[in-house]
């Protein structure tokens, strides 16, 4: 679907993802969900990623499949040309080396009975990289990295004595501790202020100058999205909708849906030289029988018939840029 | 008359290692129709500012000092049953995460009108269940979905149950206190729209508190940038933004990602907020400000106007005679 532009570090091919649903113990079963529908992406050796949509459109279900937390109902996923889908054992424990995942809220993601030092030191133990005073030589450095100095001051220390900040920090060390080629990063901000969600921004971009880390950045804020990534997916109800450059989603976005969504955002500083898509419709519109076209169908304002019943595929409308819809 | 005018507002909270002062020395007014937004980081006091005004502290909660002029009266000295009265049909609010304080097992139509019952039982539930429906209507929910229950209406539907609660008594003043931060955007949009609406057609004076700026920016026509408990800079929206005078305004501005412009790189404001049961006895700012004098840790700062209606807390805008 897209051509080879550069190494692709992780692709995915047509992943799909149902939750079945139990339903009623007697009684028919209730409808499954489906929360990703034949996506495919391909994600660049040393670029950050954007993944932006908003709750529910399965951005993070698509995170979560790609680190192994998720079964994948249909479709491939890739590193380095490498087939890593449903991978088991030993070969997944390898493949957790090179791929890691920072979560959305650090006041969960840390157990609260390890101290700092155990926690970053953790996965070294775990993939028995080097000896124990090693360990603590490799997790004084990335700590240090990652902005927590000096380390000695935080070695000890446990998640109740951190801040937000602090905490998401110690989440980052220990994602980055086993030096990985891949990370994904789930709105790691959404919990903080601006104030330190900006240090956050600044530390993953930290982490791919030095370390030069592929990082997938999933976050529903287009600011944020355009301020630290090289290219930007929009997703909606589990499909892709659009794939360009942080400025060219943000300045011409050409997806209906994505230009519903730059017409939604608050309006501040300067914001004014934005344009007004208007491609929202107030009123739903009804679907007949199953839906099965384009997510975006019923609240398009430049929908057609054609719509309703075909889901229109990622095209290329320039290099680089690409979007799902057939009126573009 | 201002609708509203708070004078030198400190309210404390009572914690084990002594009074926490969370809302120090805050004065601003409000008239009828006019919306003005709380801006700042968690634990700034933009919250306990809301509850203060609504007389809902928590229980370690006191008003230390200060008056709440509310057309003409003061809330600080009326009796607890005086209170009650104003509350709700006079001021009302919109929480955070409102959208979970309805009842799951009450029907969402009868919680509203049970909110106009409870301050005005004369009305009869046959005319309150009447005036729901117009509620329903105004803030853009279907009438056939009155009788259902919380779990059957999506997030952005309860949050305009609740503004439809909120507006059931026809209030003078809305406290609107991050009434869109669970939502997503599309959502969010259609919910200030539709706040945006009834305040002009009801003349309703809005309090908004967010830390989002950009949606205080875009809903309020002055805004009050909070820090560590005080108001550190006060004006109209252009003013503040196009030209902020605190080092804090700026600071807040310079982390804030934006849509347009520049790319320019994200600055965040380094070291952590002071301790609030002992706070420092100059300027607040001062251990994190990038262009302190010596001055400003020593003397209290003092406000300073920038140009008319716009003013800081700044001693080093006092300096330099900004």
């Amino acid at each position: 679907m897209m051509e080879n532009q550069g190494n692709a570090i992780i692709e995915i091919q047509n992943v799909s993802k149902v939750y079945r649903s139990r339903g009623a113990l007697f009684g028919v079963r209730a409808k499954d969900v489906v929360a990703l529908r034949q996506v495919s992406l391909k994600i660049y050796k040393g670029e950050i990623f954007g993944l932006v949509g908003e709750s529910g459109s399965g951005k993070t279900t698509v995170g979560r499949l790609i680190v192994g937390l998720e079964e994948i109902t249909s479709g491939e996923i890739f590193l380095d040309q490498e087939n890593v889908t449903g991978l088991k054992g030993k070969a997944l424990k390898a493949f957790r080396r090179k791929v890691q995942m920072i979560f959305q809220d650090p006041y969960q993601s840390l157990n609260p009975q390890r101290s700092v030092l155990d926690t970053v030191s953790e996965p070294l133990s775990i993939h028995r990289v080097g000896r124990s005073a090693d360990r603590k030589e490799m997790a004084h450095k990335v700590l240090k990295s990652v902005g927590l100095s000096p380390p000695e001051a935080f070695f000890y220390r446990y998640p109740h004595r951190l801040s937000g900040g602090q905490r998401q920090r110690v989440a980052i060390a220990r994602a980055m501790v086993l030096n990985p080629e891949f990370v994904i990063a789930d709105e790691p901000t959404s919990m903080l202020d601006a104030s330190i969600s900006a240090q956050i921004f600044n530390i993953l971009l930290k982490m791919r100058s030095t370390f030069h880390v592929t990082q997938m950045f999933i976050t529903h804020s287009l600011a944020a999205a355009r301020y630290l990534c090289d290219r930007i997916a929009v997703i909606y109800r589990g499909q892709v909708m659009e794939v360009g450059s942080g400025e060219t989603i943000i300045r011409n976005p050409r997806h209906p849906y994505t230009q519903a969504l730059i017409d939604a955002l608050p309006k501040f500083k300067g914001s004014g030289e934005i344009k007004q898509y208007g491609t929202l419709l107030i009123e739903e519109r009804e679907v007949n029988g199953e839906p099965m076209g384009c997510p975006f169908y019923p609240r398009c304002t430049v929908a057609e018939i054609r719509c309703e019943r075909e889901i229109p595929g990622l095209r290329m409308l320039e290099e680089g840029h690409y979007v799902a819809c057939f009126n573009v | 008359m201002a609708l509203l005018e708070v004078e030198d507002l400190c309210i404390d909270y009572k914690t084990k290692n002594g009074y926490l002062k969370a809302v120090d020395g805050v004065s601003f007014s409000l008239e009828r129709g006019a919306s003005l937004g709380f801006v700042g980081e968690s634990g700034c006091g933009k919250t306990t500012i809301g509850m203060g005004l609504m007389g809902m502290l928590p229980p370690n909660g006191v008003v230390r000092r200060g008056r709440i002029l509310f057309e003409g009266e003061d809330l600080l000295r009326v009796s607890a049953e005086e209170m009650r009265r104003v509350r709700w049909r006079k001021i009302a609010m919109i929480f955070q995460a409102a959208m979970n304080a309805l009842n799951p097992v009450q029907r969402v139509g009868e919680q509203v009108a049970e909110a106009m019952l409870v301050h005005n039982p004369s009305l009869g539930k046959e005319k309150a269940l009447k005036a729901v429906e117009e509620l329903f209507e105004l803030v853009g929910l279907q009438t056939d979905r009155i009788r259902d229950y919380p779990h059957q209406y999506s997030g952005g539907m309860k949050q305009r149950a609740i503004i439809a609660m909120s507006l059931a008594c026809r209030p003078s003043l809305i406290i609107a206190d991050e009434p869109t931060t669970a939502l997503d955007v599309i959502v969010q949009d259609q919910i200030l729209a539709e706040i945006r609406a009834l305040q002009k057609e009801f003349n309703i004076g809005i309090i908004f508190i967010s830390h989002d700026i950009s949606i205080v920016a875009d809903m309020c026509h002055d805004i009050g940038i909070m820090y560590a408990g005080q108001l550190v800079e006060y004006g109209p929206r252009e003013d503040v933004f196009d030209s902020p005078a605190h080092p804090y305004t700026r600071a807040l501005l310079s982390s804030f990602p934006t849509l347009t412009g520049k790319r320019t790189d994200l600055v965040p404001i380094a070291g952590e907020t002071p301790d609030l049961v002992h706070p420092p006895e100059g300027c607040r700012f001062y251990d994190r400000c990038q262009e302190q004098i010596p001055a400003c840790r020593e003397k209290v700062s003092r406000w300073v106007a920038i140009s008319p209606g716009h003013k800081a807390l700044c001693c080093r805008c006092e300096m330099d005679g900004r």
